[in-house]
């Protein structure tokens, strides 16, 4: 149950942009996420910061670049640099997302979405052990927010994920956020995705805020959270129990303490909704 | 279609110019309610290229300072269909910039601004290069007098040396400042400039031939202590020790040198 996965609380995407005030404030912050790429360097300021925060808080790495469902062969390369970081950081658990991000030459730098078929299916779970071969350890997937859908579908995404967990052993990283942006542009219901997905598997949760253009949602990191994001949270916590809540933003940074009172919210509304649930039990 | 045809269908549709009129493609996809193929494929577009231009803006903002918006844009956007980024770190997006620039551009206008792009580059590359381990006034204080004569040092690994044969320090400060562009001309002779980090803050400073000439000594071709003092002899006779002395506290101080491996 995800209740026997360690819980961290409540935590923040760690950027640059808060390094300083992170090591004079010590801020009321549980935990913090790494973007695994900005600290494959060699040295400089960012190794610098990552190495004083992890020696204050514990620290869980996420990917952009492992390319999971690529058309080209896994780059080892970056894989034992991203297992150096781990041994360097000793993350509580180490992240990337549920697509492609390169083609047959060249990066393409985005979350792409794979089509949910039997061919990827096993394709993609035939990488994720051989990643979990050479970091030693589960890989936790984050299902992405997508503006097209491949008609060659077999799967919804939800039973993709279960799909994948199950043959693979990979566990997950549900992004509600990411699940209502999807959910809006193809026209499903956001709740029939979280509540379809094995409790066991999910290991972390996503906030972030996105932009809407009334007819589509691009999941943009820019925002607060909104409002049926935050309802489809408390949802999420009281059907699956206590999970670790990483909350993001990637641009058009906010002084720190209104991410600080943001993740304040979080930790209300999740607490509240965790105590509703104990009530039902 | 098979998994990696799609795959390398839509890598086709991203680096394409424009959003693709590719229907073989967008006949395999389906959109939402309100959101439809053409505007989704569009988001993908414009998400790649937006990326892209934001890593070179803010890698080569004093590139963009001088050029204005449009016209970076346009010599952005060229670059990356010509180097389209092959580094899984957007970090190194702009590793061949200012040799795209002397290809692209003709030489008038391609070199100053290629040698802006050098410099812009040689701060990333000095931002993140490993520690080394500067040596320190303690260090020097600590050295016994016998050492002195066969001291040999090298650059800590985040140094980059540039020669520059216009004046783009002076509008790299300008961007930086976001003062008034000071207009771009040769200087002569050329200046040697060193950019690098120290206690994680990138610096850079411009040498006068006689120093320069001194770190070529020193660093460059890895001559000891005593060859520095022999070759300053020539021009500062007796006070050539002093001036060796003076020279060597200050790359010490600047956080510029570590022990030459053996």
């Amino acid at each position: 149950m995800a209740t026997s996965l360690p819980f961290l609380g409540y935590g923040l995407g760690l950027r640059n942009e808060y390094y300083e005030q992170i090591l004079e404030q010590s801020p009321a912050v549980d935990w913090f996420e790494v973007i695994s790429e900005n600290y494959l360097v060699q040295g400089g300021k960012a190794l610098y910061y990552l190495d004083a925060i992890a020696e204050r808080y514990p620290l869980v790495m996420h990917g952009v670049s492992l390319s999971i469902g690529g058309p080209h062969a896994l780059d080892f390369d970056y894989l034992k640099q991203i297992k150096q970081l781990a041994e360097r950081i000793q993350p509580a658990w180490v992240s990337d997302h549920l697509c492609w991000s390169r083609g047959n030459a060249h990066q393409l730098h985005d979350l792409l979405p794979l089509p949910y078929t039997e061919e990827s299916l096993y394709y993609v779970a035939g990488r994720v052990r051989q990643v979990q071969d050479v970091l030693q350890r589960p890989l936790v997937l984050e299902n992405v927010s997508s503006y097209v859908r491949a008609k060659a579908d077999e799967f919804c995404e939800w039973e993709f994920l279960n799909a994948l967990a199950h043959l693979s052993g990979c566990q997950l990283l549900l992004d509600v956020n990411n699940v209502y942006v999807s959910a809006r542009n193809h026209g499903f219901d956001p709740w029939t995705f979280i509540c379809n997905l094995p409790p066991q598997s999910i290991r972390q949760l996503h906030l972030a805020g996105h932009r809407d253009y009334g007819d589509y949602v691009v999941d943009t990191h820019d925002h607060p959270v909104c409002d049926p994001v935050w309802a489809l949270y408390q949802q999420t916590l009281a059907h699956i129990g206590p999970v670790s809540t990483l909350l993001e933003r990637d641009d058009h940074f906010p002084p720190f303490q209104e991410l600080l009172d943001e993740l304040t919210k979080a930790r209300q509304l999740g607490a509240s909704a965790l105590a509703g649930r104990a009530l039902c039990a | 279609m098979r998994l990696t045809d799609w795959q390398l269908a839509f890598e086709a549709h991203l680096l394409n110019d424009a959003p693709a009129q590719d229907h073989g493609f967008a006949a395999t996809l389906r959109g939402g309610p309100s959101l439809d193929v053409d505007t989704g494929l569009a988001i993908y577009h414009n998400a790649y290229r937006a990326r892209l231009l934001d890593v070179l803006r803010h890698d080569f903002s004093a590139v963009r300072y001088w050029l204005g918006d449009d016209e970076f844009a346009a010599l952005a956007g060229a670059y990356v269909r010509r180097y389209p980024s092959e580094h899984y770190s957007l970090r190194w997006l702009g590793e061949r910039f200012a040799t795209f620039i002397l290809e692209h551009l003709a030489q008038e206008h391609g070199a100053p601004l290629a040698e802006l792009a050098r410099l812009e580059w040689a701060f990333t590359l000095a931002f993140d290069a490993p520690h080394g381990e500067p040596l320190t006034l303690a260090d020097m204080a600590e050295l016994p007098p016998q050492a002195w004569p066969g001291l040999q040092v090298a650059w800590v690994p985040s140094v980059q040396q540039l020669g520059c044969h216009f004046n783009s320090l002076a509008i790299w400060r300008a961007a930086k400042d976001n003062g008034d562009f000071p207009g771009s001309h040769a200087v002569e002779p050329a200046q040697t400039c060193l950019v690098w980090r120290h206690e994680q803050v990138c610096r850079y400073r411009t040498l006068e031939p006689a120093e320069a000439s001194a770190l070529t000594t020193m660093v460059t071709t890895g001559g000891c202590f005593a060859e520095l003092c022999a070759q300053l002899a020539v021009t500062y006779a007796e006070g050539a020790p002093l001036q060796a002395v003076t020279w060597l506290k200050q790359w010490v101080q600047d956080g510029l040198l570590q022990y030459r491996a053996a």
